[in-house]
């Protein structure tokens, strides 16, 4: 098979399985039983999943499967995470944290 | 602003979908360079760019599936790779599945299409907190804003890729969004910890984990501690 042709069965099967991860839930859902227990660990699901997207990004740099600590990026989340509590603002979160992170490199950068 | 005579629900819904995403979309954009400009560095063009986005449509799967197979990895490596970082996945749907209960069973499977991070998060949190909308057409609204913004932007990366400067770290513009949608979502003390559990967890086995599985066993981990908190206790009634 020639590159193209196994990126292509790549992309396909990718698609699929994607797919079949995020929709058999959402397309079976009144169909199948719905155990107490696990609406008590569903209720769960936005909170731990949100934390998990942030942390990593928060604490480190991801550069070709590697990762490494980010001093400037790990200040700008937490105050980024103060304005978040105070303001529960999602614009004002992204334009202080952004220009904090800015800040952070240029002194950590003038520092070192 | 709320629906009102001259807006229908549903365009109304749709409208404030798109609008709970829009903050994200500053940091899907550079996100969506990142995958385009994956594709050509693997030595692909356009029509794979194009086709990858289109029908694939996880980014960060995109981008791992690319890279690899680009450095040469077997295939069956970078789709494993690329299938175990969109396995988080299934618990959104799973958790999803009965906010989008309304919908018609023709349209679920276009709605599983359309599960991602960003609108995931979005309806969970922002979706849910209001009152007035039809959340299945919030959700669709927050999917279409997504998308066409994905679409473009990998497009763009696939031809001119190598020209963005990576150093304004626009990319953190996505885990600051996720930060502002998690406050508002802290409501209570078993909240807070399931994120403190969460987060050292994250800290922890993301970086040392294989194939960012860290990130579903940290996910995991923090489910299993809320309802370990939320388990009915003894001569209590459910």
């Amino acid at each position: 098979m020639s590159p193209v042709v196994q990126f292509w069965l790549l992309i396909i099967v990718l698609a699929v399985g994607t797919w079949s991860m995020r929709s058999w839930p959402i397309i079976l859902h009144g169909r199948v039983p719905h155990p107490p227990w696990l609406e008590r660990v569903l209720r769960h699901v936005p909170v731990a999943a949100l934390t998990a997207l942030v942390v990593p990004g928060a604490l480190y740099l991801h550069e070709r499967s590697t990762y490494s600590f980010a001093p400037a990026r790990t200040i700008a989340a937490v105050i980024a995470l103060v304005v978040a509590w105070r303001t529960k603002n999602t614009l004002a979160t992204l334009a202080v944290g952004m220009a904090a992170l800015w800040v952070a490199q240029w002194a950590l950068g003038a520092l070192g | 602003m709320r629906h009102s005579v001259r807006m229908s629900k549903t365009r109304y819904s749709f409208i404030t979908g798109a609008k709970g995403v829009a903050p994200i979309l500053i940091g899907v954009a550079p996100f969506g360079l990142v995958a385009g400009a994956a594709i050509r560095h693997a030595g692909f063009g356009l029509a794979e760019s194009t086709g990858m986005s289109v029908i694939v449509f996880a980014g960060a799967s995109q981008i791992a599936a690319t890279t690899l197979f680009g450095s040469g990895a077997p295939l069956w490596v970078a789709l494993c790779t690329a299938l175990i970082i969109n396995a988080r996945m299934f618990i959104y749907s799973v958790s999803i599945a009965p906010v989008l209960a309304e919908a018609p069973a023709w349209a679920r499977p276009i709605l599983g299409y359309m599960l991602v991070d960003q609108n995931y998060a979005a309806t969970m949190t922002d979706g849910r907190d209001h009152d007035d909308v039809d959340i299945v057409w919030y959700y669709v609204g927050g999917g279409v804003a997504l998308w066409v913004v994905w679409q473009i932007c990998s497009v763009a990366g696939a031809l001119l890729g190598p020209f963005i400067p990576m150093s304004w770290g626009l990319d953190f513009a996505v885990p600051l969004v996720f930060l502002a949608m998690l406050a508002p979502a802290m409501k209570d003390k078993t909240a807070v910890g399931v994120a403190v559990v969460t987060g050292v967890a994250a800290a922890v086995l993301v970086p040392l984990l294989p194939l960012q599985s860290g990130l579903i066993v940290a996910i995991l981990g923090g489910m299993g501690f809320g309802a370990w908190i939320d388990r009915p206790k003894a001569g209590e009634s459910r």
